[in-house]
């Protein structure tokens, strides 16, 4: 089970859903979520440079476009993996399967991408079976479809 | 991580499960340790298995408002897509308005610089025909003065002849007469040719009365 997850993702019904998979497959207990790329950058660079470090999640689950914020998820993710530490396992969740965008996103640090669809949840478990590979830096990007 | 409670706690949980129906939800159930209690236990599954129940039937919930949603949302756009259609249609029909009544504006000015043109052209004519006629004028003036001119040249020149002859014919008269010679055919001769000649010239005279009669009420 991952110890805490952050999702960012400007789409407040996601964030139900998310939380619902989330608890009954198991994966994780402690799931924040959060509508700003914005407010998740302030995040991380105040414990990437006060901490507690302990506060930080094991894994972030980024959206591609997020609306009413400065950078889109690419961009978080660039930010928390090239200015902030680089100390989590992260990649993007979003409805697009654009593999310019994916190029991108691997570039910038992403581990993983996982198309949204009304059936998120079997992609969460496939996520869940690979998640050891991610936190060992052993597994490849890999996108869930 | 697991977390234990008291025994007072938990019977005080179960029976508020039994008597009210309130069981914990949530993840706090995952983390709740039975520590060997059975009854507890049973609870902790109960709630668990209410819980997941009742996250099953949000996320279906969820998921339909969240697939309405994304309709709404389509749909929005669509609206957006027609709405900046038409106003784009129509701010092309207005810019086309606008360049229609630049053109017949245009069109009204040319209108009047064709007028205008029209007016300056006929003006123009008026004075050309003015130009003309003067012109012909001049040229029938001068034609006629030509004409009157040689008239004059032509009845000065026949009046000297007319004088020449009546002088030669009066000397031949007279040196008859006083030569004492027959004079009767020169006589004769004489006054025929004083009286043509006196008829002619009153015939010229009048004839140069008359042309400087008319030179001078031309000029």
């Amino acid at each position: 089970m991952i110890e805490s997850i952050l999702l960012v993702d400007d789409e407040d019904l996601f964030h139900l859903v998310f939380e619902d998979a989330c608890s009954l497959l198991d994966i994780t207990l402690s799931l924040q979520s959060i509508s700003s790329a914005d407010e998740a950058a302030k995040l991380f660079k105040k414990w990437f440079e006060h901490g507690p470090l302990e506060e930080r999640p094991e894994c972030v689950f980024v959206d591609l476009n997020i609306i009413g914020s400065s950078f889109d998820g690419i961009e978080l993710i660039r930010k928390i993996n090239f200015e902030y530490g680089n100390h989590v396992v992260i990649g993007i969740i979003s409805s697009s399967n654009e593999a310019t965008e994916q190029a991108k996103a691997v570039a910038a640090g992403a581990q993983f991408w996982i198309i949204k669809s009304d059936d998120i949840e079997p992609r969460l478990e496939d996520f869940k079976k690979d998640y050891d590979g991610y936190r060992n830096k052993t597994n490849p990007f890999k996108v869930y479809k | 991580m697991k977390i234990k409670i008291g025994d007072d706690t938990k019977k005080e949980l179960i029976r508020l499960a039994e008597t009210k129906s309130i069981s914990l939800e949530g993840n706090i159930l995952k983390v709740i340790d039975a520590d060997g209690d059975e009854e507890f236990d049973a609870y902790l599954k109960d709630s668990i298995e209410k819980d997941t129940t009742k996250r099953k039937k949000r996320l279906e919930i969820t998921k339909q408002i969240q697939k309405q949603n994304n309709e709404l949302l389509e749909g929005k756009d669509k609206i957006e897509t027609i709405n900046s259609q038409l106003k784009a249609a129509l701010e092309e029909a207005e810019e086309s308005r606008k360049e229609a009544l630049a053109a017949k504006e245009q069109a009204e000015n040319s209108m009047i610089d064709a007028h205008h043109a029209r007016e300056e052209a006929e003006k123009a004519k008026t004075e050309a025909i003015n130009a003309k006629d003067i012109a012909e004028s001049d040229l029938d003036f001068m034609q006629k003065k030509t004409q009157f001119e040689l008239i004059g040249t032509i009845v000065k020149v026949a009046l000297w002849v007319i004088l020449g002859v009546g002088v030669i014919t009066t000397a031949v008269f007279v040196i008859a007469l006083f030569s004492g010679k027959d004079t009767t055919i020169v006589g004769s001769t004489w006054s025929n040719i004083v009286g043509i000649l006196l008829t002619n010239a009153f015939s010229i005279i009048g004839t140069i009365m008359g042309v400087k009669y008319a030179s001078e009420k031309k000029h």
